[in-house]
């Protein structure tokens, strides 16, 4: 059996991370939407039999679902580490990627595991106290929505290594799109004012115009760091331009070719 | 820098879709409610930062034209105005807050604390910004006049969002 080319790559540890960066999001989608379904959020206005009821119809897929973030949640750190390596790669200082990288160090505690333990201890005691369960309930999505500082300081430092780097390691658009980035992590703080409306935890502003702008933020950086992996040329100067694509030869040219 | 433009201009449809939506569930409530904002304070505002415009237009104009000292001038000129509208939009904060309208006291003014308060942190990073360009035109060396327009861009892009939020949340009845 032959070995896979890319085995043999020096870029082969750049391009597991990366494909570990894409199961990760991928995981984490397929677990907070499908599985477990806490995302959307549940109701923030609900009593105490809401909550009850909300855990009793999300009771094996809270607990299944769970049982996969802690398993594999770790995989988010190599989403972390390439964008680190990204960091590193430019003409600036090492103070941001140490920076990005002691920021996001704490970020999966608020980003999935405070909502994955409170859940999942509300979900394996279903008979507990109405008012343990709420309270639960309140600390999973509060945890996980409302504490977007982290990610509002990560995304100002990777931006602005993007806009003062001088190796082209991604384009300048991208850098400002760090900042709408971030920008829309503010709109997530008046979720511990209100439990109902736009700006409660599962509201049209704090939840679902955030989630719109942080998947197109997302997908646009892992398709960049694959961009960037495949320009990586180990060096210390400007990352090169990809070669230019070659033509798609048409049916006529290859008969032509083949003729020849 | 035209990416941030499109893209934040995306972002404030959404949030102005949403205002409207909730307007449009409760209209009475946000017309009495809409009805306490102080209509002069915000002419006042729009006032200040449409010269805050001018003043940076001014400074792309003169560093176009190598008058740097001019366009250093028209920069300082520029963050002053911003912090006019700065100072007035505070005043206009205390003095609803004074009058118990709050973040949480009701829905017109939730929408109305928080559009206002997320233009003004876009108004800070403004300020963040202006003082780029003032160093740009301060050293020789420094100077590029893509970075001189791109500063530009920002603060009109300040002053646009501002523009339509005057006219949404203080005008439209």
């Amino acid at each position: 059996m032959r070995r896979p080319t890319w085995l043999d790559s020096p870029k082969r540890e750049l391009w597991l991370a990366w494909g570990a960066t894409v199961g990760f999001y991928n995981l984490y989608a397929v677990v907070f939407f499908l599985i477990t379904r806490t995302q959307p959020p549940g109701q923030p206005s609900y009593g105490d039999a809401g909550v009850v009821s909300w855990f009793a119809s999300h009771h094996d897929g809270l607990l299944v679902g769970m049982a996969f973030i802690f398993a594999l949640g770790g995989l988010s750190s190599t989403s972390l580490a390439l964008i680190t390596y990204s960091i590193r790669r430019m003409s600036v200082s090492r103070a941001y990627a140490y920076a990005y990288l002691l920021v996001y160090a704490v970020a999966a505690i608020p980003g999935f595991l405070f909502i994955c333990v409170a859940m999942t201890a509300g979900a394996m005691r279903p008979d507990r106290s109405p008012e343990l369960q709420r309270w639960l309930y309140d600390l999973g999505f509060l945890s996980f929505s409302g504490t977007m500082g982290v990610f509002l300081i990560g995304s100002l430092v990777w931006m602005t290594a993007i806009l003062l780097d001088k190796n082209r390691v991604f384009p300048k658009w991208f850098g400002y799109l760090n900042l709408c980035n971030a920008l829309t992590e503010v709109v997530v703080a008046p979720a511990w004012f209100f439990d109902r409306g736009a700006f409660a935890w599962n509201g049209l502003v704090a939840w679902w115009i955030n989630v719109f702008v942080f998947g197109i933020y997302t997908g646009v950086f892992i398709t960049l760091l694959r961009s960037m992996i495949r320009r990586e040329d180990f060096g210390t100067g400007p990352l090169p331009d990809l070669p230019p694509r070659k033509p798609r030869r048409s049916p006529e040219n290859a008969v032509a070719t083949a003729a020849s | 820098m035209w990416f941030f433009v499109l893209f934040e201009s995306m972002i404030f449809t959404a949030y102005f879709g949403v205002y409207l939506y909730h307007r449009g569930q409760h209209e009475t409530a946000f017309l009495a409610a809409q009805s306490h904002l102080d209509l002069g304070l915000g002419v006042l505002d729009t006032i200040a930062l449409l010269a805050s415009s001018w003043a940076v237009a001014r400074s792309v104009q003169a560093a176009r034209s190598g008058r740097y000292d001019a366009a250093r001038r028209d920069a300082l000129l520029t963050a002053g105005f911003g912090g006019v509208f700065a100072v007035l939009k505070v005043v206009e904060w205390v003095h609803q807050v004074h009058a118990g309208n709050t973040f949480t006291s009701q829905e017109f003014f939730q929408f109305y604390f928080f559009l206002t308060a997320i233009h003004f942190i876009h108004l800070l990073i403004g300020f963040v910004v202006i003082g780029v360009l003032v160093r740009q035109l301060s050293g020789v060396e420094r100077r590029n006049q893509e970075t001189v327009e791109t500063c530009a861009t920002y603060w009109h892009t300040v002053d646009f969002l501002w523009v339509l939020i005057f006219a949404l949340v203080y005008v439209v009845r």
